[in-house]
């Protein structure tokens, strides 16, 4: 009994993982004892400009983080959530509408597609300059001279609406690959369910909210969850487009400024980063498990 | 046909998009996984173009071989690993340096060249936890003196004397102030500037202004207004966060002001903040409201580089910043090449406001080397270099580093190449108040446009994030300050 079941449930997975385990091995080593670090980091009070001594505090990092002290990471914190949850759904619903017209047959439906899957592959820094200085700029910004072609007063996009912005181009880099996922799930609909429908007489629109929407639904939850995933951690664009300028300091630029970028506290930048990493991890296996279906049948644990 | 190869693209781009998912998800979903098999597919039919790339790297093998007993034959027994900031001058001679310097001595210099943020974050992890990465590293003045009192750096004086070759005493007395604690200089300039008004003479003048060579802050607002067009801003100054940024050039405006960010204790600590002080306050205002009357637009994003851009392109009619930003304005690309003037840093109650900078090169106190490391410094902040440069680099006698020694100022080739700003940068530097910025005591070590604390990077900022808001119009001076003064004072012993 025990030896089938050795078999069945531990044996079988893991001769056909034994391939794998080097890799799993190597990642384990590289991404986890930098977080055990963390953690114990997170613990001190650490500052080494100027070198003091790495003195252990137990939780005082993380009281702090609800002391008048902190509310500036709140604010980023803020700031994060605003910035992910826009963008993510933002390219999410334009990276769909793209999808569905790139579905279709056309002439240069290559081309096309190759031209709005640019941005994807554009460095985030290199996308926030070309926004900042080419799009956004007040004095050569191409949206400000078709504002004053069209006789509005030039506005101040990066200053005045510093957040807006970096969701901007957020959007603009995610939009393709929302709609690469999209187009996946678009093309992976079985043609002969459609045709169905079709001969029981369904309206082309019903035929999209009653069939393609439902089976679309795993592949916006993968690209809601895997979105959210990236844009977090976004901070190429807020570094190069405002510095964190007039609140748009979000949590990783937060937490850069507070350590290597010029704080040098990497006791409290490590409970920052502990914070998020547990904030996140709650949030991300509340949605997986009560709002989705992507872990279902899930059965290694 | 056709249709057949646009059914390839479309898997290859579903094999990108499945790649994502892949490292994302870490294999762990379910999903992850048939997604993980599509990628397969595409991938081998992409195969053919690595391996088409393979010759080219093979056959540039041999040449790499090739060129590797050169090398060897010269006595290349000592090596030093250098760090350094990648701008022009830096990396002029990163690669002048086998042909001077190697070639020379026997010393193999290994280059690490790094954007000033990293070059910050890698120096000071290396000097503060002894990670002898480096023999040699660049630093700022804002570091050199701290990691200089903080016992971390070899002190140079008596290598520097007692090279004959080395002439200590040529270095600008502000510069050599700047870079030293109690007489012992700890980093060998390799670079200086200090600040200055630039201003088109051609816009002032159609205009019918007029500005002194000593300007006050109230006489340049006052001209800067009278010059402001739609079309045209008449002061560019920094408003972009970082205390190395806006930081930098408010606190000059602070400082002549008469005010500071923090008083100093008996002995030398910080004191109480004087963020809430009413002469901080009137600094603050004075350059916001400058900046909404007459500055450049998006001011709130602003630094160095775009206001350059912005006096390049004729969208402002002054700018205050870094003196080397002279050599850009007037470059031979320039389109307002020879219509600019210049005057000191403008003042208000304070005789001299300009700032000062270096980079620098020091010798960590964990080096093996030292003999080596002050050879290589010996060479590149020498007189010497700064001779052989001006033909050698690309960028011609106005291109060598400058701000260094008083023999630049000196070289005839030099002083007509950079006939219009050499002087103007020279009055700078020379006026630049390193021993006394302000009208009261800083706690720390000296400095102009930043108070030499370390406690200044963060905090500095932290403010400069709201004192750009003020100027994005997000906040007012009252709400900023009050925020700033709670982060300044957290700072305080």
């Amino acid at each position: 009994m025990a030896d089938v079941k050795q078999n069945s449930v531990f044996h079988q997975p893991w001769r056909r993982r034994l391939p794998l385990l080097p890799a799993l091995i190597f990642t384990v080593l590289i991404t986890q004892i930098p977080f055990l670090m963390s953690i114990y980091y997170s613990l001190t009070n650490w500052k080494i400009v100027p070198p003091g001594p790495r003195t252990f505090v137990w939780f005082k990092n993380y009281a702090r983080l609800f002391t008048k002290d902190d509310r500036f990471f709140r604010d980023a914190a803020g700031v994060t959530v605003t910035m992910t949850v826009s963008a993510v759904l933002i390219s999410l619903v334009l990276g769909t509408l793209f999808a569905i017209l790139l579905d279709r047959k056309f002439f240069g439906q290559g081309f096309v597609r190759t031209l709005l899957i640019t941005p994807f592959l554009i460095m985030p820094v290199v996308a926030g300059l070309i926004w900042k200085l080419q799009m956004f700029n007040s004095l050569y910004g191409v949206l400000n001279w078709v504002l004053e072609r069209l006789g509005m007063d030039a506005v101040e996009f990066v200053g005045k609406h510093p957040t807006s912005s970096v969701v901007t181009v957020l959007v603009w880099q995610w939009t393709p690959f929302m709609m690469l996922i999209m187009l996946a799930g678009l093309q992976s609909q079985p043609t002969d369910v459609l045709e169905a429908a079709k001969v029981d007489g369904a309206s082309s629109f019903g035929v999209f909210r009653q069939l393609t929407l439902r089976h679309l639904r795993p592949y916006f939850e993968l690209g809601t969850l895997l979105g959210t995933i990236y844009i977090v951690q976004a901070f190429d664009h807020v570094a190069v487009m405002t510095g964190g300028g007039p609140g748009s300091t979000n949590i990783p630029y937060f937490v850069y400024k507070r350590s290597i970028g010029g704080g040098w506290l990497f006791g409290r930048a490590s409970a920052y980063s502990i914070v998020v990493v547990v904030a996140a991890l709650i949030i991300a296996n509340l949605s997986l498990r009560l709002l989705s279906g992507l872990l279902e049948g899930e059965d290694i644990v | 046909m056709k249709k057949a190869s646009s059914k390839r693209t479309g898997r290859s781009l579903a094999a990108l998009a499945a790649l994502g998912l892949v490292v994302a998800a870490c294999g762990s979903s379910k999903t992850a996984e048939p997604a993980a098999t599509t990628a397969a597919a595409p991938a081998t039919e992409a195969a053919p173009a690595p391996t088409e790339a393979a010759p080219a790297a093979t056959e540039a093998a041999p040449a790499a071989t090739e060129a590797a007993p050169a090398a060897t034959e010269a006595p290349a027994e000592r090596e030093i690993n250098v760090a350094i900031v990648g701008n022009p001058q830096m990396e002029d001679i990163a690669k002048l340096t086998p042909e001077l310097f190697t070639a020379k001595t026997g010393i193999k210099v290994n280059y690490s060249i790094l954007g000033e943020g990293d070059l910050r974050e890698v120096t000071t992890r290396d000097v503060a936890s002894g990670g002898e990465q480096f023999d040699v590293m660049m630093i700022g003045m804002f570091e050199a003196p701290q990691f200089g009192a903080a016992g971390l750096l070899n002190d140079l004086t008596p290598l520097a004397t007692a090279d004959k070759t080395y002439n200590i005493d040529d270095i600008i007395p502000a510069v050599r102030g700047g870079l030293s604690v109690d007489g012992k200089l700890y980093a060998a300039p390799f670079y200086a500037e200090s600040s200055f008004l630039m201003y088109r003479k051609d816009v002032l003048e159609a205009a019918g202004q007029k500005l002194s060579a000593a300007p006050t802050w109230d006489e340049v607002a006052a001209v800067a207004k009278a010059v402001n067009t739609p079309e045209m801003a008449g002061i560019c100054l920094r408003g972009k966060p970082g205390w190395g940024d806006l930081g930098a050039a408010f606190t000059t405006v602070l400082n002549t002001f008469g005010g500071t960010w923090w008083a100093a204790n008996d002995d030398g600590s910080i004191g109480a903040s004087q963020v809430d002080q009413p002469e901080f306050k009137e600094a603050l205002t004075f350059y916001t409201d400058l900046l909404a009357a007459a500055g450049e637009k998006d001011a709130a994003n602003s630094s160095y580089n775009e206001c350059t851009k912005a006096m390049m392109d004729g969208k402002a009619a002054m700018w205050y910043d870094a003196t080397v930003a002279a050599s850009n304005l007037e470059g031979d690309n320039s389109p307002i090449k020879g219509k600019l003037g210049y005057a000191l840093a403008p003042t208000k109650v304070t005789k001299a406001s300009g700032w000062l900078w270096s980079w620098a090169l020091a010798i960590p106190k964990t080096t093996t080397d030292v003999d080596a490391a002050w050879q290589y410094l010996s060479f590149a902040t020498g007189p010497e270099y700064l001779k052989q440069a001006g033909t050698l680099i690309e960028g011609g006698w106005a291109g060598i580093p400058p701000g260094t020694r008083k023999s630049t100022y000196e070289i005839p080739e030099y002083k007509e190449a950079a006939a219009a700003f050499a002087g103007p940068t020279l009055d700078a530097m020379a006026a630049a108040p390193i021993d006394n910025p302000g009208t009261t005591k800083r706690p720390g070590l000296p400095g102009v446009q930043y108070v030499g604390v370390p406690e200044f990077q963060d905090v500095g900022n932290q403010c400069t994030e709201l004192f750009s808001a003020v100027i994005a119009g997000q906040k007012t001076v009252d709400e900023a300050l009050a925020d700033c003064h709670d982060i300044a004072s957290q700072a305080s012993a």
